[in-house]
C-alpha cells in the first residue's frame, strides 16, 4: 500500500509505463468482464428490451420481477440448495482427505509410498476424455444413483493435484518443529494437528479450486440426475431451464446472477490465503 | 515433475530444498514402525478409497468395457475382443470428433498460454499498479458455470440481436453480422470462449511459476540495459521452463476434456463441426438407443492412447531440447 502510494506521488521511472499498461489493461478488462455486466444488467431488463438492447448495458426501465420468477417458478431455490450442499460437502471431504494423504506422504516412509506418489502424478496426465461411464456404474452398483450422496461421492473422487500440493508443502516444514512436540508426548494425530494450520495457504487454494469446480460442475450432476430433476445443481438446472423456457432470457440472467454471487463471496473470503499461497514471496 | 513445479511455488516464502535433498529429508527415524503403521494407512485411506473408486478404477474399467458389446444394464458377458475398435476405426464421426478435439485443445493452448504468461508477468511486477483489481478481473470468469457461460455467449454472439455483432457494427468494423456459431467459425468461437473462461487459472499457474524468478534479476538486467523482450527470453523463460512444460501438458490434457461448453453452445453442430470426443462418448453412451457403453469406452481408450503417445513423444523431445532430465519424484 505504501509503495503504491509512493509510486503515485512520485512519478518515477515506471510512471509512463504504468499509465500505458494500465490504460491498455483497463480496456481489455472491460471486454473481459463485459459478459458479467451484461448478465447482471440483463437480469433487470424486460424481455422486450433484452432482445432489442444490442450491446447497451443499462436497462431503460428497471425490472425486478426476474429474480422471484427464477427463484420460485424455475425452482432455482431448490437447485441453489443442492449446489451449496454438493459444493460444501465435496470441498470438505476432498480437503480433509488430500491434506491427510499429503501429510503422510511428506513425513513418513512406508511400503507403497512411491507407488502412490507416482500413480497420482501419472493420472494427472492421462488424457482420457471421459471416465463418466464407470463412475456412473460404480454409483449405480452402490445403489446411489439419483441420490445426493451419489453426486457428492462422485464429485469427491479427484484431487490428486491437491495431494501433491500438500505433500510438497509439508515436506518443507522443518522436522525440529515436531521434535519438541514428540518430547511432550504428542502422538501421530496431534502432530498432524500441529502441522495443519501451517498449511493455510494450501488449504485456501484447495478450498477455492475445489469449491469453484464443484459449484460449476456440469457432467456429473447432469448424468447422475438424469431421471431426478429435483437433484440438479444450478449449472444443470440452468441448462435445462434454457431448454424448457428458451425465450425467458431475463429469467436466465437472473439465475446466473444468483448462482455466481456465492462463488464470488468464497473467492473474496479466501482470496488472502489464496493469493498468498500462490504468490508467496512476490509481494503485492 | 508436477511436484517440483507447482508446489515449490506454493510454499509460501519458504525456500524449498533442492529436489535431490528432498528424499533424504525424511529422517531415518520416520520409517514407519509399529503402531504408526495403523495411523499412516488410516490417514491414507480416505483419499485412496475415493481416488481408486473415482479415478483409477474408471480408467481401468473403461479399458475393460471397451472389449465388450454392452448396453450398461445387462451383465457384462458379451466379449467381442477388438470388434468395437475395428468398428470405431471406420466410424467417420469418431475421427471427426477426434480431429475437432485436437484442434480445439491445440488452439486453446496456443492462444491461452502466451497471453496468460504475458498478463502474469505484468501482474507480478513490483512497479505495476492495481494488480489486485486486474487479477480479480481475469480470474472472474472462472466463477461462472461452464454451461452458463456457454449460454451467455450464445446470446452475445447471436447474429441478429447479439451484443458482439452490435458493437462491431457500431464501430463500422463489419458490413454484415458475423455468424460466430455458424459452420465456419463455431469451433474457433468455442475455443475463444473457453480461453476466456479458463484464463485466470493459467494466469495463476504462471504467477506461481514466476515466483521462482527473483525481482532482483530483473533489476540487474535493467541496469545492464536489457529490453523487456531480452529479460523475458534470457531471464524469465529459462527459470520457469520446467514448470512451463508441466503447465503446457496440464493445459492440453484438460482442454481435451471439453464438454459442457459444447453441450451448451453448439450441441456438436452445426453439422458436426464442433463434435468433440467427450460429446461423442456422451451421445453414444446416453443418447443412442440401445446405449452403447462398450463402443463409447473404446472411443475413450483409443483417443486416450493416441494422445498419450503423441504427448509423450513430444515430451521426450521437449525434455531433450531443454536438457532437463528431471524425473519427478
Amino acid at each position: 500500500m505504501t509503495t503504491m502510494l509512493a509510486g503515485w506521488l512520485r512519478p518515477g521511472r515506471y510512471f509512463r509505463r504504468n499509465v500505458m499498461i494500465v490504460t491498455a489493461l483497463s480496456v481489455v478488462s472491460f471486454v473481459w468482464v463485459y459478459p458479467f455486466l451484461w448478465s447482471i444488467f440483463s437480469a433487470f431488463k424486460s424481455q422486450r428490451e433484452m432482445f432489442g438492447a444490442g450491446a447497451a448495458l443499462l436497462p431503460e426501465d428497471w425490472v425486478f420481477s426476474n429474480f422471484p420468477r427464477a427463484w420460485e417458478e424455475a425452482n432455482f431455490s431448490g437447485y441453489f440448495a443442492n449446489t451449496v450442499l454438493y459444493a460444501v460437502a465435496a470441498t470438505v471431504i476432498v480437503l480433509i482427505a488430500t491434506a491427510m494423504c499429503g501429510y503422510v506422504l511428506a513425513r513418513y516412509r512406508f511400503p507403497g509410498r512411491n507407488l502412490i506418489y507416482v500413480t497420482i502424478l501419472a493420472t494427472l496426465f492421462v488424457p482420457i476424455a471421459s471416465v463418466i461411464l464407470p463412475q456412473f456404474n460404480l454409483i449405480k452398483a452402490l445403489g446411489l444413483l439419483n441420490t445426493r450422496e451419489g453426486v457428492i461421492l462422485a464429485l469427491s473422487g479427484g484431487g490428486g493435484l491437491y495431494v501433491l500440493l500438500f505433500t510438497s508443502f509439508f515436506s518443507t516444514i522443518p522436522e525440529e518443529i515436531f521434535d519438541s512436540a514428540k518430547i511432550d508426548g504428542a502422538d501421530f494425530g496431534q502432530q498432524f494437528r500441529l502441522a495443519l494450520p501451517l498449511a493455510k495457504p494450501i488449504i485456501g487454494t484447495v478450498v477455492i479450486f475445489q469449491f469453484m469446480s464443484t459449484w460449476n460442475e456440469f457432467n456429473v450432476p447432469l448424468i447422475f440426475t438424469l431421471s431426478s430433476p429435483e437433484l440438479r445443481n444450478l449449472a444443470v438446472g440452468m441448462y435445462a431451464f434454457q431448454g424448457e423456457h428458451a425465450t425467458d432470457w431475463t429469467g436466465f440472467a437472473a439465475g446466473t446472477v444468483i448462482s455466481i454471487v456465492p462463488v464470488l463471496l468464497v473467492f473474496f473470503l479466501f482470496q488472502g490465503y489464496f493469493v498468498r499461497g500462490l504468490q508467496g514471496a512476490v509481494k503485492g | 515433475m508436477t511436484q517440483i513445479g507447482l508446489n515449490r511455488s506454493t510454499a509460501v516464502g519458504v525456500k524449498s530444498p533442492r529436489r535431490r535433498t528432498r528424499r533424504k529429508e525424511i529422517p531415518y527415524s520416520q520409517r514407519v514402525q509399529g503402531r504408526n503403521f495403523l495411523w499412516v494407512y488410516a490417514f491414507l485411506a480416505p483419499f485412496l478409497v475415493l481416488y481408486i473408486g473415482f479415478t483409477l478404477w474408471p480408467l481401468l474399467a473403461t479399458v475393460i468395457y471397451s472389449f465388450f458389446d454392452w448396453n450398461g444394464s445387462t451383465p457384462l458377458t458379451d466379449f467381442v475382443g477388438l470388434e468395437n475398435y475395428i468398428t470405431i476405426a471406420r466410424d467417420q464421426s469418431f475421427w471427426l470428433s477426434f480431429w475437432n478435439t485436437l484442434v480445439f485443445a491445440a488452439l486453446n493452448t496456443a492462444i491461452k498460454l502466451p497471453l496468460s504468461l504475458f498478463i502474469a508477468i505484468l501482474l507480478t511486477r513490483r512497479w505495476m499498479w492495481f494488480k489486485r483489481i486486474f487479477r480479480t478481473v481475469f480470474f472472474a470468469p472462472l466463477v461462472i458455470p461452464v454451461a452458463m457461460a456457454g449460454l451467455i455467449f450464445t446470446f452475445l454472439m447471436n447474429p441478429a440481436f447479439g451484443a458482439i455483432n452490435d458493437a462491431v457494427e457500431q464501430f463500422g468494423l463489419v458490413e454484415r453480422p458475423i455468424n460466430f456459431l455458424g459452420a465456419d467459425l463455431a469451433l474457433l468461437s468455442l475455443t475463444l470462449v473457453s480461453v476466456w473462461q479458463i484464463f485466470g487459472q493459467y494466469m495463476i499457474y504462471w504467477m506461481a511459476a514466476l515466483q521462482n524468478v527473483p525481482e532482483e534479476l530483473y533489476e540487474a538486467a535493467s541496469i545492464d540495459g536489457a529490453t523487456e523482450w531480452q529479460k523475458l527470453v534470457h531471464v524469465t523463460i529459462p527459470i520457469i521452463r520446467p514448470v512451463a512444460i508441466i503447465i503446457l501438458f496440464l493445459s492440453f490434457v484438460n482442454a481435451l476434456k471439453v464438454f459442457g461448453l459444447v453441450v451448451a453452445m453448439t450441441g456438436g453442430g452445426p453439422g458436426q463441426t464442433t463434435y468433440v470426443v467427450s460429446y461423442f462418448i456422451y451421445s453414444q453412451a446416453f443418447q443412442s438407443l440401445p446405449f452403447r457403453y462398450g463402443y463409447a469406452s473404446a472411443a475413450a481408450v483409443l483417443f486416450g492412447i493416441t494422445v498419450l503417445i503423441a504427448v509423450s513423444m513430444q515430451g521426450i523431445f521437449v525434455r531433450r531440447a531443454s536438457g532437463e532430465g528431471g524425473s519427478g519424484s
